[in-house]
């Protein structure tokens, strides 16, 4: 894949996250660097560590799908007394998948970005 | 004519399960509506042609996503009822690598009317069908986002061979969105804005002996972690645990003193035999070795070396701490000292310390020596452990056959509580130690089926159980998908074609009643009105012997059906 389309297709992924959270307000999220190779390479079909951008799609992602904090939770009142709280695209199971030696899959559904990067095998880059 | 010998057969084992025809309460299936937001050309419209697979006739990529998810919202449809169309926000779209999509609720609600508890949050289709109104109309009630760079299985018939099931997938994820989830935070463990869901309501901890709602946050925050010991007591899930689970649970647990006593988390060896090849129980024994000259940071409880107490460790549960060698070496040594059984916990490094215990590989050259079932343990329960072995502590490491597989010793749906905590998913699924697997573990397991209740599952029980409610178009009490007659006649006396019998109409268990066996006996018959008149004779001498009715209304029946020609 050449670089232009790398580039093209992150660009992609960054606007369907966008278009998936809806509007931001959260703080940036933590760094990460990957310490498996979890990407199977779409041209070649072997396994790779991901690119440092492909690393940030997958915390931005989880940031925008998993459970948000609920101090940026609002309740505003409906109708006849209820309660509603908009949940701001947050608090949905997030599901990850990491590939076996075997050509098979594990599975893992998340809430946060903590509990995927764990599964897929980073840490928080501290540098 | 076979109805004398068939149908008698089956209206014996209906008359043994009697049951009173409730009144009639109309339910139906929960409309689901896929709202498909992809732009034309992508997702759920992409074009590019795809030969039909496992019984999706779609014809394009995009056709057969929107058929699969078709398909999944079908199934919950059928088992769950709703007046309020439940509508949800659906697209395929580039996902970063390795993220298969995610489905969630979009808002939640209390105290909206007919909420069953005050002061409790509900996701928004779960308040909905309760409040038989469209809480908001405006919004959509589940958000779904699923990757077009992620090669799922898109046929319907479960035959998904490596790939990854996407009707398996939307089923777990769109039972999140219906309500199977919780939503106090596993970070500072306070309740969202204050107030408890309808999920954690029936999060019990049998340590504390409490639900959720009644704990302090740091009672919570601890309970998130407390393994095993997190159930979910609602009576739906509870009935269906004997049905799906089956018995013989791996366990790790601490008989005496009674101060520790209980089920422990524990990580599993790939050396030696597995757990439970044998059960042990036994007293634990902190085993003693050699401090190896020149190893830095070795200890005498590191197991590194052969064992000084080895008379002491003979027959019994072998305790060692991790580091300083491989876990293979430990659990080598222990068998040498003739130990039945080895637990390996977490030493104190910055790494290990709050870690969960680990899974032990092993090295290729000391596993074959391992004869022993080996487990490990987190530090924190060791040192639990370690302070009491004065007094001497008394285990069993094996397969509990007493207890189901996913269960507590009572029988009660086990949720995940591993520690260290796992963000949102603790809590919010079953239990990975649940055998049969279930839909709702952390991990969408291939053997799964696409069925979402018992025998097979308990996703639907749970659902019921903070809840949802399912279909019942003739408002007897069994669901639609169960029920032999899901249109019964339900009228409070026998009816037979217009002629009120006055004889009360009896359920006769699984959904019918005595009208709708009676009414059976008519279509079976045909025009052979003898035939007719013999097979409601029989059957209502059976309903006598079995005391469900009179021999009045015997006479009573039969003189109605005689003359319904």
């Amino acid at each position: 894949m050449t670089r232009q389309r790398v580039l093209a297709a992150l660009a992609a992924v960054v606007v369907a996250i966008v278009a998936i959270a809806g509007p931001a307000g959260a703080a940036a999220p933590k760094k990460f660097k990957a310490t498996r190779a979890f990407v199977v390479d779409r041209q070649s079909g072997t396994l790779r560590m991901p690119t440092p951008a492909e690393v940030d799609a997958v915390v931005t992602t989880l940031t925008a799908l998993g459970q948000q904090p609920a101090e940026r939770l609002t309740s505003t009142p409906a109708a006849n007394g209820a309660v509603g709280m908009d949940l701001a695209g947050g608090f949905a199971g997030v599901l990850l998948a990491r590939p076996n030696d075997d050509g098979s899959w594990e599975t893992r559904c998340v809430f946060t970005v903590e509990e995927g990067a764990e599964f897929l095998g980073l840490v928080e880059d501290v540098q | 004519m076979t109805i004398r010998r068939r149908v008698p057969i089956r209206l014996v084992a209906l008359a043994l399960a009697s049951v009173l025809v409730p009144a009639a309460a109309v339910a139906g299936p929960a409309q689901f509506v896929i709202v498909n937001i992809n732009a034309p050309g992508v997702g759920f419209n992409d074009p590019t042609p795809a030969a039909p697979v496992g019984g999706n006739t779609g014809t394009t990529l995009g056709e057969q996503r929107l058929i699969a998810f078709q398909h999944a919202a079908a199934i919950w449809s059928a088992r769950l009822d709703s007046a309020v169309p439940i509508r949800i926000r659906a697209q395929f779209t580039a996902l970063a690598p390795n993220v298969l999509g995610s489905a969630g609720p979009t808002q939640v609600f209390r105290d909206f009317t007919n909420a069953p508890l005050a002061g409790t949050w509900y996701h928004v289709a779960l308040a909905n069908k309760l409040a038989g109104v469209d809480l908001s109309p405006a919004t959509d009630d589940i958000n779904a986002n699923f990757s077009t760079n992620f090669n799922f299985y898109l046929g319907l018939d479960n035959n998904h061979g490596a790939l990854n099931d996407l009707v398996a997938v939307l089923l777990h994820e769109f039972a999140h969105g219906l309500g199977f989830s919780q939503t106090a935070s596993l970070a500072t463990g306070a309740l969202l804005g204050g107030f408890p869901d309808h999920y954690n309501t029936k999060l019990l901890d049998t340590t504390l002996g409490l639900h959720w709602p009644q704990m302090t946050n740091a009672q919570r925050l601890e309970s998130a972690t407390r393994f095993g010991r997190v159930v979910f007591d609602g009576v739906g899930v509870t009935a269906a645990v004997p049905v799906v689970l089956s018995l013989g649970s791996p366990t790790v647990d601490v008989n005496s003193p009674a101060s520790i006593a209980g089920g422990y988390q524990f990580g599993t060896a790939a050396f030696g035999p597995r757990i439970g090849d044998p059960s042990v129980t036994a007293n634990i024994v902190e085993a003693v070795d050699a401090v190896e000259g020149g190893v830095i940071g070795a200890t005498p409880t590191d197991g590194c070396s052969a064992f000084t107490n080895a008379a002491a460790i003979a027959g019994q549960i072998a305790l060692i701490e991790r580091g300083q060698c491989g876990f293979a070496v430990k659990a080598r040594n222990a068998t040498q000292a003739g130990a039945a059984a080895v637990i390996i916990y977490n030493n104190n490094t910055a790494a290990n310390a709050n870690a969960a215990p680990p899974g032990m590989a092993g090295d290729g050259i000391n596993d074959a020596f391992v004869t022993v079932p080996t487990v490990s343990l987190r530090r924190a329960d060791a040192l639990a452990i370690v302070a009491q072995l004065g007094g001497g502590v008394n285990a069993d490491i094996g397969i509990d056959l007493a207890v189901r597989a996913g269960a507590d010793a009572l029988g009660r749906a086990r949720v995940y509580a591993p520690f260290p905590v796992a963000g949102g998913s603790s809590i919010s699924h079953y239990d990975t130690v649940a055998s049969r697997n279930l839909l709702m573990e952390p991990a969408i397991n291939p053997d799964l089926t696409h069925n979402v209740k018992a025998p097979f599952d308990m996703t639907w029980e749970l659902l019921h159980d903070v809840g949802w409610t399912f279909p019942d178009a003739d408002g007897d009490t069994f669901p639609d998908d169960e029920d032999c007659n899901a249109a019964s006649d339900v009228r409070p006396t026998i009816i037979l074609n217009g002629r009120d019998t006055g004889v009360p109409n009896r359920g006769l268990g699984a959904g019918c009643t005595m009208t709708d066996t009676l009414v059976a006996l008519k279509a079976a018959s045909g025009p052979n009105h003898g035939d007719f008149v013999s097979a409601v004779a029989h059957v209502t001498n059976q309903w006598k012997a079995a005391g469900l009715i009179t021999g009045a209304q015997k006479a009573a029946i039969q003189v109605t059906a005689a003359k319904w020609r």
